[in-house]
This record gives C-alpha cells, sequence and structure tokens, in this order.
C-alpha cells in the first residue's frame, strides 16, 4: 500500500511561458491523476469587444496571444469581409499568406527553443532563438513592429511589399534554411535528446480522435488534419501536403513541427514567386449587415474558430473565439496519468500551451 | 453564413449528439449568444473532413440543459466557462469546477449577460 | 572528430553575435513604428477623427481650447491615428518608446496660437 502525495505544478514554472496550474497525485514517482486550473490571465477580451467599433476591433483580436498574432487577426478579418460581401484583390491574399507563413516560423522556432530548454540544452535554445531573430528583423523592416505586427486590415493589407524587400525575404529564408540543417540532426538524432524524447506520453490515435485534439498533437498521432488544404485565402493555388508521423510520442511532435518549418519555408518561396501585381486594400464603406458567421483558420497550434454575429450598427453583438490550446487541454489530462514527475514539464511542452489564447 | 445549421430543442439535444458521435463528427466548440429579450441561444459546432455542422438551442434564463461531457469529454471546459460567463444551468458535468475555473470569488458573476448594472456612490471617501 | 574542428575554427575566428549595449544601439529599421512623438500643432484642424479610431482611447482633442494630447502610457502604437488624419499631421517616430519616471507629465498639450494668419497681408 502506497500512500498518494499531492504536488501542485505551480502557476510559475521556469519551463512555462505561460501561468498554468495543475496538481499532480502521485504514488511515489508516478502520476495518477491530474486536474488542471486555469483562469490566471482571463482579462475579458470578449466583451470588451462589444464596447468598441467593428473596425477597432482588428487591435484588440490581435492582441489575444503575441505568438499567433496574425493569424487572429486574419480569421477576424475574413469573417467581416464575408460577411460585408467584400472581395480583396488577390495581391492581398498573398501577402496576408506571406506574413502568416512568417509568423508560423517564428512560432515553431520558439517552440523548438523552449523544448531544448525543458531538457537543460541552453546553447541549442541559444542558436534556434538566433535564428528567430533573423525573422523578427525582417518583419520590423516590412510590417512595423516585430511581435505584433498589425499587417491587416479589413479589406486588404496595411502595407506592400517592395521588390527589394521581397528579395532580402528570400535570402534570409534561404539563410534560416541552412542553419536548421545543422540543428536539425541535433534534435532527430541525438543519443541523449532521444532517450528524453522517445516512446513518452504516447497518444494514440484513437485517443486522439475521441478527444478532438487539433493542429500538430493530432497530426503526430496520424490523423490528417490541416486546415490550409480547404483553400481559404491564397492557399489554394500553392501546393504542398500535411506532415504526418503515426507514433504519437514527444518525438514525433518534435518531428512534425521541424518539418513544418521547412513546409513555410516552401510556401514563402512559392507564394513570392507567384505574387500578382495589383491593389493592397480596397476601401470599405458602411456596417455589417445583420447576421451570422464562421470563419476558420489554421494557426500554429491549430484550428482557431471565430464565431461573429453582427445587428447592421457599427459594434459587433457577439464575438466569440475557440483557440486550438482550449481544445488540446483535456487530452493533456488524458496523456499525464502513468508518466514520471521528471517528465512532466516536457510532456505539458509538447502540447505547445499558449494559455493567454485560451483565457482570452 | 452558417452552413447546415439545425435548430433543435433541448430534450433531443443528447440523442443528436450521439449520432454525431456515432457517424464519426468531432465537437469544435459550443458558443452562447444573449439575444437580449430574456432568452440565450447556445450553438454546437461540428466537424467531420472539413464540413461543419450546426445545432441551434434557445433556453430561457434559469432553464436546466444537460451536459454532454459524458459523450464528448472535450466540451467539459467549455461548458464550465459558460455555466460561469452567462449563468446557465447546466447539469450533470464531469468535472465541474464550481463556477471558479475562471472568474475568482470577487468578481460578479455571469458577467457577459446583458444586464443593467447600477452601482451606489455612498458619501465620502 | 574532426567534423568539430572546422566548427572551432570558424567561431575562433568570427565576430560574437551580440552587441555591446548599452554602448553600441541598434539602428532601428525606417518604416518601424516606434512611438508617437507629437502632432504638428499648426496643421491640425481639431475634427476629432484620430480620437474616434484609437482603440485605447488614448488621445483627446478640444476644439474650444485648441489642445491635442496623447496619454502616452495608454497608446499601444497602432498608428491607427496616422493613417486617419485628413491633414497628416500626426507624427510617428521610429525609435523605441522608452521607460518613464513619471506618468502625469506624458500628456503633450500643445495650444495653438490663436491670431495666426492676420498679419500676412501685410
Amino acid at each position: 500500500m502506497s500512500s498518494t502525495t499531492v504536488i501542485p505544478f505551480g502557476p510559475q514554472h521556469p519551463v512555462l511561458p505561460e501561468p498554468l496550474h495543475i496538481k499532480l497525485v502521485m504514488e511515489d514517482e508516478n502520476i495518477v491523476e491530474a486536474i488542471p486550473a486555469i483562469g490566471y490571465v482571463h482579462r475579458g477580451l470578449e466583451k470588451l469587444t462589444e464596447t468598441k467599433d467593428f473596425t477597432q476591433n482588428v487591435f484588440i483580436v490581435e492582441r489575444v496571444c503575441g505568438i499567433c498574432s496574425v493569424m487572429h487577426a486574419m480569421a477576424y478579418c475574413q469573417g467581416i469581409e464575408e460577411l460585408m460581401n467584400i472581395e480583396i484583390p488577390d495581391r492581398a491574399k498573398f501577402l496576408r499568406v506571406i506574413w502568416a507563413e512568417l509568423h508560423r516560423i517564428h512560432s515553431h522556432l520558439l517552440w523548438l527553443g523552449l523544448l531544448a530548454d525543458a531538457f537543460g540544452f541552453e546553447s541549442l535554445f541559444m542558436q534556434v532563438w538566433r535564428d528567430r531573430e533573423k525573422v523578427m528583423d525582417i518583419m520590423e523592416e516590412t510590417a512595423g513592429a516585430r511581435v505584433v505586427i498589425s499587417a491587416n486590415t479589413i479589406g486588404g493589407t496595411r502595407r506592400d511589399l517592395s521588390k527589394e524587400q521581397m528579395i532580402k525575404i528570400n535570402l534570409t529564408i534561404d539563410e534560416i534554411k541552412k542553419d536548421l540543417e545543422q540543428v536539425e540532426s541535433v534534435f532527430l538524432n541525438n543519443y541523449t535528446v532521444k532517450h528524453r524524447l522517445v516512446g513518452r506520453g504516447i497518444l494514440t490515435k484513437a485517443e486522439a480522435q475521441e478527444l478532438c485534439t487539433v493542429g500538430p498533437m493530432a497530426r503526430a498521432s496520424g490523423i490528417s488534419m490541416d486546415l490550409r488544404t480547404t483553400g481559404y485565402s491564397a492557399y489554394g493555388k500553392l501546393d504542398f501536403e500535411p506532415v504526418i508521423h503515426n507514433d504519437g510520442d514527444n518525438y514525433a511532435r518534435t518531428y512534425v513541427r521541424l518539418k513544418e518549418v521547412y513546409q513555410s519555408i516552401d510556401l514563402i518561396k512559392q507564394a513570392i514567386a507567384k505574387i500578382p501585381e495589383g491593389e493592397h486594400v480596397v476601401p470599405v464603406k458602411g456596417n455589417p449587415p445583420k447576421g451570422e458567421v464562421i470563419s476558420r483558420v489554421e494557426q500554429p497550434r491549430g484550428e482557431v474558430l471565430y464565431y461573429l454575429r453582427a445587428n447592421g450598427t457599427k459594434n459587433l453583438e457577439r464575438l466569440r473565439l475557440r483557440t486550438p490550446t482550449f481544445a488540446n487541454i483535456p487530452s493533456l489530462m488524458k496523456m499525464l496519468p502513468g508518466s514520471q514527475l521528471a517528465d512532466v514539464p516536457l510532456l505539458i511542452l509538447t502540447i505547445d500551451p499558449c494559455i493567454s489564447c485560451t483565457e482570452r | 453564413m452558417i452552413e447546415n445549421l439545425v435548430e433543435i430543442t433541448v430534450d433531443q439535444l443528447l440523442a443528436e449528439t450521439s449520432k454525431s458521435k456515432y457517424e464519426g463528427y468531432r465537437f469544435i466548440t459550443a458558443t452562447c449568444a444573449d439575444n437580449g429579450d430574456d432568452t440565450i441561444d447556445i450553438l454546437y459546432h461540428f466537424d467531420k473532413d472539413y464540413e461543419m455542422k450546426n445545432y441551434r438551442v434557445t433556453v430561457k434564463k434559469g432553464e436546466e440543459v444537460p451536459s454532454i461531457s459524458k459523450i464528448f469529454f472535450c466540451g467539459v471546459l467549455v461548458e464550465n466557462e459558460m455555466k460561469e460567463l452567462f449563468g446557465i444551468n447546466i447539469t450533470n458535468l464531469a468535472i465541474d469546477f464550481g463556477g471558479h475555473m475562471l472568474l475568482s470569488e470577487e468578481e460578479l458573476d455571469s458577467p457577459m449577460l446583458r444586464r443593467q448594472i447600477t452601482i451606489e456612490k455612498r458619501g465620502g471617501k | 572528430m574532426f567534423k568539430m574542428m572546422g566548427n572551432i575554427f570558424k567561431n575562433l575566428v568570427s565576430k560574437p553575435a551580440t552587441r555591446m549595449y548599452p554602448f553600441v544601439k541598434r539602428e532601428p529599421f525606417e518604416n518601424s513604428r516606434g512611438h508617437i512623438s507629437g502632432c504638428d500643432i499648426d496643421k491640425c484642424i481639431f475634427c476629432g477623427i484620430c480620437q474616434r479610431k484609437c482603440p485605447a482611447d488614448a488621445i483627446v482633442v478640444d476644439k474650444a481650447e485648441k489642445s491635442w494630447e496623447i496619454d502616452q502610457f495608454r497608446c499601444v502604437i497602432c498608428n491607427a491615428c496616422t493613417e486617419a488624419c485628413p491633414k497628416k499631421c500626426i507624427i510617428s517616430s521610429s525609435t523605441h518608446k522608452t521607460s518613464q519616471y513619471n506618468k502625469d507629465t506624458l500628456k503633450v498639450i500643445q495650444a495653438e496660437k490663436p491670431t495666426e494668419g492676420v498679419g500676412k497681408d501685410a
């Protein structure tokens, strides 16, 4: 008969980017039960959007999360454009794709660095974040800010990319690709790294379907689901396949996210080669008519859903967003029992927790 | 525009949800909206192979709504949030946080409903 | 073992990847949004469009007093005011906003000279 102890995986932890509290009920070194508690970053943003104009809401919605902010603005703008029947020019669609894929690269590089830091490999963390700095410099030069770039607006984008900037983007992502090839062999083939990642935190395909996981977690368990293949914005004209792995453990999730960086680099090159000439914004007049609309976009962490309801005035009646980490937390509650205490920080990091998205 | 929207009543909710699970649909989320005239709309969104199916249930404030967390475990977070922010009476939750998942004890309850709140000013500082 | 020598040699010879801040500061890019440094008060017509467009409610325009003030702590540097101004008189500079000591000295109130343009024909 072993006795149980309760250890709090506290709201503050060096491994987590944002506060999350989990109560771990343990017997010796093995975990028996895990109960999460969220609510440390609740800001009430959905209520705030009911008091502002529908054009000011773009700025509020971007600031729900810093790491995936461009896709939030893109989903909101797509929803309002569908409600008001506005057709945006093709050049604006390609520009949105370029900034969205740059954002996806920066988010995955941030996650890879945090993973290396979580198992103590600090110099690898610094190497990966050095490459991320190059992406942040491109975003500051082209769109004006490093993290929350405010590039999207209703009717198109706020700025345009000139030919010299596109040549510079091409050169920079070639450098990133070369650096990443060196780092890839450490993540995927190193003996000690594999010992920490292979065979831990297994989520089978049936469990992933039952718990309705989204994003790279589902793709690492063998479910082929990527919303970009439905062809919203300019993705219908670009050619790619979702990256899948069948094992469902921590190694599979690292593999999927690393290969998605290569996929994004390839998508940016295709978009820059195919971008048409034209305007980058259309003027918008009037208020959204009465009605409701749902728009979905693929963020770095999965699928995000926006529900908008308008009633003819300049304020929206209801804006609801469901972010991918919200859907992945129940699978965390099923993955933790059965593992050991030393693996817990890594397991929580592999769902890519973005808690400020979860509790806007 | 929302595709495949079906209006159902509160009694048909559990039956329709079990049927969707049997057919292989994935539960995305549930949305709550206050209609302004004492009723609340709850929408449930499902997805299969990128095609959505949505159900709308209209309830009065205070009416009981059964929970779908025994059928889809991932609905437990959404239903706790609806219970706290809108004050909907959801019964039989798999994990019930008791109204404190997102809000703390000092805040107003059900902050997302449209209500008039009067604040009294006491004399002096 | 010998693959390492190429890397070691390259690291010994090249310069470090960091810069010696605060002695060496980075030059900001030209179009980056640093902070709103003020408004060209002679061109302003006090229409109030910037006050309506600001998502953070940071700008207050007073037509009677002819003043334009901005609360720098509320501003999120989105540049919506700069794009919406019909006379293009809001100046946005590209250096990053630094921290300040006092909260109340950050309101930039400038009053326009009331009798401008009268003595121009003379």
